[in-house]
């Protein structure tokens, strides 16, 4: 399994039910343990483009996850490898507790109460939210929601994590706090964001897209050093 | 934003938030049951099970004007449907003269009936919510074989009801902040379209949310873990309340038989 790349994407097109064309020819290899910021403006097609990363999106080209071909088939297992956390995390949390929301992709992987309880309790600790499985969502702040949609994908053990906008509508402490969490974990990491600060913390390399097409890729220092074309995709 | 939990005083400590949901569901609905198919004249057999119902309140520790308070919600409904129904000429018995209005006995009788009846019901459901969080109860409704689909409805407008009413009020400042004043029958079609926008935008998050529920392995089915088993001590109760009140139900009809010979 070794030599499988985590992320293998070829002649990707996507277009909208309107027939706008969202993604176009993408491609796009992520080793094991690379750590990809995904930069661009509004309506670049970031999101299309992570929606494709665990098969919620399907468009025309060849998408490879760990090897795998997505398709009905291996469906289940890419969603259990890779950890989706959507930028709202209204849409993330929507169990009663957060105990169910963070149990519930263990609970559909079907292991048992005890193994679910333990990874709950890990998950939990390990963004800093141990003690708050009782409560319901809407009782937390926007900071601890953020963190709690982390802990919903951390309980499922992926072997990739991918974030839609991590860190936005925070303050600098609760952006801070996420960064740091998000650092402490050695997996594949996928960040999608408008924050080259953060960009810069989180990733060694950065892509940049614009238009639904990759328009730069490069290490993430050499990205945000290049100003010209920071200013060309109005990231600066 | 501050939002007004139903809720609100289930954390309060005490032997009735204590008690299994299921058992919470059973007395309650089984209290609602005995009271509205009481006979109307039964006046005695209403005042015990609204002992019934003061003593669980005094046990429950929650505050007895939050329950008052809940409870007279529905008066006005009452008020609508049967208030003028004492006025209405027919049926057996007599009628009451005051300062040249006539009262039926029989339309006093039914809008007595009516009003003890709703009253009940509504200060028990209240009781029962106020003493049960949310999660639970629906636990409890789940395991006492309520289908799963409404359990999951009930589930997900409660989780988002609070996320809705705060775009509403989101909404509502913009507008206003735009000196909208609400008072012209043209500024109608604001109000149109801010109903419009919401319903956009909840179908546009309930997409999100299922792609949510679809990235961690949601295949059509809610699991979840059940953790509460019912004790023996709360079947004993629910047993003693419940039985309670039937023997009360009951005392009417055995009063009526012996009386009546």
């Amino acid at each position: 399994m070794h030599h499988n790349k985590a992320v293998e994407i070829k002649n990707l097109n996507y277009k909208y039910p309107d027939g706008t064309m969202a993604l176009s020819g993408i491609d796009l290899i992520i080793e094991h343990g690379e750590t990809v910021a995904i930069l661009g403006p509004n309506g670049a097609g970031k999101s299309t483009l992570i929606l494709h990363l665990n098969g919620i999106i399907r468009g025309n080209g060849e998408v490879k996850i760990f090897g795998l071909p997505v398709n009905g088939r291996t469906l289940k297992e890419i969603r259990r490898r890779v950890g989706l956390v959507f930028q709202d995390p209204d849409d993330q949390l929507f169990c009663p507790t957060v105990f169910e929301d963070v149990a519930f992709g263990p609970v559909n992987m079907g292991f048992t109460k005890e193994e679910i309880i333990a990874k709950v309790n890990k998950a939990l600790a390990s963004v800093e939210m141990k003690g708050f499985d009782k409560r319901p969502a809407h009782h937390l702040s926007f900071g601890q929601k953020k963190r709690v949609a982390i802990a919903t994908v951390l309980s499922m053990e992926p072997d990739m994590l991918v974030l839609d906008e991590p860190t936005s509508n925070l303050d600098p402490r609760g952006k801070g706090k996420i960064i740091k969490i998000l650092k402490s974990f050695p997996v594949t990491k996928v960040v999608v964001t408008h924050n080259l600060d953060e960009a810069a913390k989180l990733c060694k390399r950065a892509i940049i897209m614009d238009e639904g097409k990759i328009v730069a890729d490069d290490a993430t220092e050499k990205i945000l050093s290049n100003e010209l074309i920071l200013k060309k995709h109005g990231l600066f | 934003m501050k939002h007004f939990f139903i809720d609100k005083y289930s954390e309060v400590k005490s032997p009735i938030r204590n008690l299994d949901a299921r058992a919470k569901v059973i007395i309650f609905f089984a209290l609602i049951l005995l009271c509205v198919t009481t006979p109307p004249k039964a006046f005695l057999v209403f005042g015990g099970y609204y002992l019934i119902l003061v003593t669980i309140l005094i046990i429950s520790r929650i505050p007895f004007v939050f329950i008052l308070k809940r409870t007279a919600v529905a008066i006005p409904f009452i008020i609508m449907i049967a208030a003028f129904i004492p006025f209405i000429e027919g049926g057996a018995g007599g009628s009451y003269n005051l300062w040249g209005v006539t009262l039926y006995q029989r339309g006093v009788l039914i809008l007595f009936n009516v009003t003890v009846k709703a009253l009940f019901g509504v200060a028990a459901v209240t009781l029962l919510v106020s003493t049960t969080p949310f999660d639970e109860l629906m636990e409890g409704l789940k395991k006492l074989g309520v289908p799963k689909v409404f359990i999951t409805i009930a589930s997900f407008m409660y989780r988002y009801i609070f996320v809705v009413v705060d775009e509403v009020m989101r909404m509502k400042r913009a507008r206003d902040s735009r000196n909208f004043e609400g008072k012209w029958i043209w500024q109608a079609g604001a109000i149109g379209h801010m109903v419009a926008t919401l319903f956009l935008r909840s179908y546009e998050r309930g997409e999100r949310v299922y792609s949510a529920m679809l990235s961690r392995g949601y295949d059509g089915e809610v699991k979840s873990l059940s953790e509460h088993s019912i004790s023996q001590k709360d079947i004993m109760l629910t047993i003693f309340i419940v039985s309670t009140a039937i023997l009360l139900h009951l005392s009417y009809v055995f009063v009526k038989l012996f009386a009546g010979g």
